[in-house]
């Protein structure tokens, strides 16, 4: 069955709807982030304190050596879906899992950063929190959910591959190489006061 | 096409069409259903359940003003009637009624498909647009609705000003609106980018199509900042974050930007779908192809475009810089150029055809005036004092129901009757229809155009009362009587419909020698559509009639028929070659099991249950995966 799949997805010319849909959620949620980042300077601009007195400027070095790690992650992901292709189920498994394990060491670190910068200081308190806050866990839900995605991929390729699991694989991928994309211009945005 | 031959082989052939393709009776059909007829036909009833919603709400609003003084609606009933109805005709009547009903009953057929590119996303966008209405109307029957009028302007909109949970119902609703809508726009781009029958490259679509495509590209693009928006809204108001107040160093003009920012095309996601029923009617009642093809196609993609670009021009008075004032002018006057080149197509194609004034095309030539009136008020807009001056005054409720009710219901209602036959299998009733025609072209003008002149006289917008002796009252009972003909017009429609859908003569499958593919099947067209795949070569197939006698020798022959499954053909995106053959998911339980969380989930949220929410959340995320459980070429 798995070699079937893979040879019938090599037969294709145009690429399938499950990538056509993900491309498009994805302009949908491109244009989210744009928004909030896009308030994000809005609201800067109207202040001549940013971030404002109290508040700490953003840490540098831990979120970009952070993102780095998430964006390296783009690799065995495509890995992954190139070895699916040729039907070598092994390794795709194997790839998704190493990804896998990085994202969620990326995703804890980065909550435990969130927390610590909640009890530094509050949304509460000004325009800058809120929308430093929004952001950030904006971000860490969709790597989140991109999570969530692999893993059940994953539990679905135990049993092996069929047309449909290869799009979602194809489909997934895709969404990571945004969400990685969307991590260093979210990233960027998030040290840019203290640069 | 009829089938003139009937060959043994070929009954088989559509009885296993029939079987493979047939779904659950009853109620529980109804549930689980993916077909996009039933989707379809299920928008159409909902919407209209809104539509006269809307319509009650306006008619206590016009009694309400009827007269100076009047003690029909006290201010806080008048604020949620007012919200509610703008609430109302916009997200749950006109966006669902052109994309939800129209779009997912004729999208498929018009492009030679089987159903949609994704079946049960398709199902769970109808569903959650269910959830989403039902949701935001709690709010009044409970009196605690909406209150806010539809672009709620901060600081109004916070809980100094408005403490109860009027405005939750509002941007939780409309963030749960926004998400159907979502759904539905990336199916209706993925369905017309795959799955056109093979020989219907782009240039090849019908105009309908096109106008689909660039109202699907704007709500994809428009969407994400009024949900945004109402994020930050909802989380100052439920979190105590700081985004609109000075005070923290938040600014009142970012909701106001990114309000618009969607707002302004959102009012061509209103009229696109209603250039495309133009599109669909003229040339069918003229018998002429529609002339300047491509340029009309463009257009509809360019004011989808530039309308990305206005947005400010509904901002003039907020105090922004003069340089940008000037730019989104400038930017304001360039939307004249695509509509221009619009109107002039559809004029002309009457001009040069042979037209027969029947109510479809009727309405549609109501559409063409008043698309003209608003749009010629539109531009006094982007001059800058004209602008400022009459701002939130009755001058702009007139203009924008030129546009919405004159230009996008005109279509909608001429649509439901050339469409009648289709759905139905028989004709309405045609002298009863122009009447029809004739009493809502007349209360429309008597409602929509005194509000110009009561506008100028100084009337401002959103005021439950008004003093006598401003030389306001005679134009504001005119408005009131109007609305009523208006009223009766509507009903006349609908009784119309209703009365054939029951007693009228039978149409047969083309009763009009409409040229596009959804007058090439039977009415009411069967589950699979087209029994076989049909041939394209042109953007009006159903006139070519050598394709459709191609189709009847491919059926008798059995080739393209597709009867081993349950399947549709695939194209590539531009050319519109065969790429493959699809297998596609069968009905299924779990869309509906879906939006029964997600709505769950933001009753919680209103209710400030976070945990709870997160549960729901979590529920539905469980749904999706047992949805996923389920692959098609299992079924």
């Amino acid at each position: 069955m798995s070699a079937e799949a893979a040879r019938l997805d090599r037969g294709r010319i145009a690429r399938p709807n499950g990538w056509w849909g993900i491309a498009v959620f994805v302009a949908t949620e491109a244009t989210l982030f744009g928004t909030i980042i896009g308030s994000y300077f809005f609201l800067r601009f109207q202040v001549p304190q940013w971030p404002p007195a109290g508040v700490p400027d953003p840490k540098v070095l831990v979120p970009l050596v952070l993102t780095a790690a998430l964006v390296a992650t783009s690799i065995p992901v495509q890995i992954a879906y190139s070895a699916a292709r040729r039907d070598r189920l092994g390794v795709a498994r194997l790839a998704l899992l190493l990804a896998l394990v990085v994202q969620a060491g990326y995703l804890g670190i980065q909550i435990r950063l969130f927390i610590g910068d909640l009890d530094k200081f509050s949304p509460n308190q000004s325009a800058y929190a809120s929308i430093y806050f929004t952001l950030l866990g904006g971000h860490h839900f969709h790597v989140l959910i991109g999570i969530l995605l692999e893993a059940w991929l994953l539990l679905r390729l135990i049993t092996g591959l069929t047309r449909y699991r290869l799009v979602a694989l194809q489909a997934t991928v895709f969404y990571w190489h945004f969400v990685n994309l969307l991590a260093v211009a979210v990233v960027l945005t998030q040290v840019s006061p203290a640069l | 096409m009829a089938v003139d031959v009937v060959a043994p082989s070929l009954e088989r052939r559509i009885e296993r069409l029939d079987r493979i393709w047939r779904e659950r009776p009853g109620l529980l059909g109804w549930l689980t259903t993916v077909d996009h007829k039933r989707i379809g036909l299920l928008y159409f009833f909902t919407t209209l359940a809104f539509f006269a919603a809307g319509g009650i709400e306006a008619l206590l609003i016009r009694t309400q003003l009827a007269g100076p003084n009047e003690r029909v609606l006290g201010p806080e009933t008048y604020n949620q009637l007012m919200t509610m109805h703008g609430v109302t005709m916009i997200f749950l009547f006109v966006i669902p009624m052109t994309t939800g009903a129209f779009g997912n009953y004729l999208v498929p057929l018009m492009i030679g498909a089987r159903d949609m590119a994704f079946p049960r996303l398709n199902a769970l966008s109808y569903w959650l647009f269910l959830g989403s209405g039902i949701f935001i109307y709690l709010g009044l029957f409970m009196h605690r609705g909406p209150n806010c009028g539809w672009f709620c302007y901060t600081p109004l909109n916070t809980r100094t000003y408005d403490p109860g949970p009027n405005v939750d119902f509002y941007a939780l609703g409309l963030i749960f609106n926004g998400l159907a809508t979502t759904a539905g726009a990336l199916n209706f781009i993925v369905t017309i980018f795959k799955l056109r029958a093979p020989g219907m490259s782009l240039n090849r679509m019908p105009l309908f199509i096109f106008a689909m495509l660039a109202v699907s590209l704007s709500l994809i693009f428009a969407l994400p900042s009024l949900t945004m928006d109402l994020v930050f809204l909802e989380l100052q108001r439920k979190a105590g974050f700081h985004f609109f107040d000075v005070a923290h160093g938040g600014d009142p003009l970012l909701w106001q930007h990114l309000f618009w920012l969607f707002g302004h095309p959102e009012v061509y996601i209103i009229v696109l779908p209603a250039f495309g029923i133009a599109t669909s009617i003229i040339p069918t009642f003229t018998q002429r192809k529609m002339i300047a093809f491509p340029l009309v196609a463009l257009a509809e993609l360019l004011v989808a475009f530039i309308g990305f670009g206005v947005w400010a021009h509904h901002m003039f008075a907020t105090g922004l810089p003069t340089i940008t004032l000037i730019a989104f002018a400038a930017a304001s006057m360039m939307v004249v150029i695509p509509s221009t080149i619009q109107v002039f197509a559809w004029t002309f194609t009457v001009v040069l055809g042979r037209p027969e004034f029947r109510a479809p095309l009727l309405f549609i030539g109501g559409f063409i005036v008043f698309f003209v009136i608003g749009g010629l008020s539109g531009i006094m807009f982007a001059a800058i004092p004209f602008n400022q001056v009459t701002t939130d005054t009755y001058f702009v409720v007139a203009h924008f129901h030129f546009i919405i009710f004159g230009a996008a219901v005109f279509p909608i209602l001429g649509g439901m009757y050339y469409w009648f036959p289709k759905v139905t299998g028989r004709l309405y009733h045609e002298r009863a229809a122009q009447l029809s025609f004739w009493l809502t072209f007349l209360g429309t003008a008597l409602t929509f155009f005194p509000m110009h002149i009561v506008g100028l006289l100084g009337m401002t917008r959103r005021v439950y009362a008004y003093s006598p002796h401003l030389g306001w009252d005679a134009y504001n009972l005119s408005e009131t009587i109007g609305a009523f003909i208006l009223t009766a017009g509507l009903l006349l429609i609908f009784g119309n419909l209703l009365w054939s859908r029951f007693r009228g003569t039978l149409s047969g499958p083309d009763p009009f020698f409409g040229g596009t593919l959804e007058w090439a099947t039977s009415s009411p067209p069967p589950e699979y559509n087209f029994p076989v795949v049909p041939k394209v070569t042109s953007p009006y197939p159903n006139w070519d009639r050598a394709d459709r006698e191609e189709d009847a020798r491919r059926l008798v022959a059995g080739t393209f028929v597709l009867d081993e499954g349950h399947e549709t053909p695939a194209s590539t995106v531009r050319d519109g070659y065969l790429d493959e053959v699809l297998s596609m998911p069968p009905e299924s339980p779990w869309p509906v099991v879906v939006a029964l969380c997600v709505a769950l989930l933001f009753t919680s949220l209103l209710l400030s249950h976070v945990v709870v929410a997160c549960v729901f959340g979590g529920l539905a995320l469980l749904a999706l995966a047992a949805w996923h459980t389920r692959e098609p070429e299992e079924s």
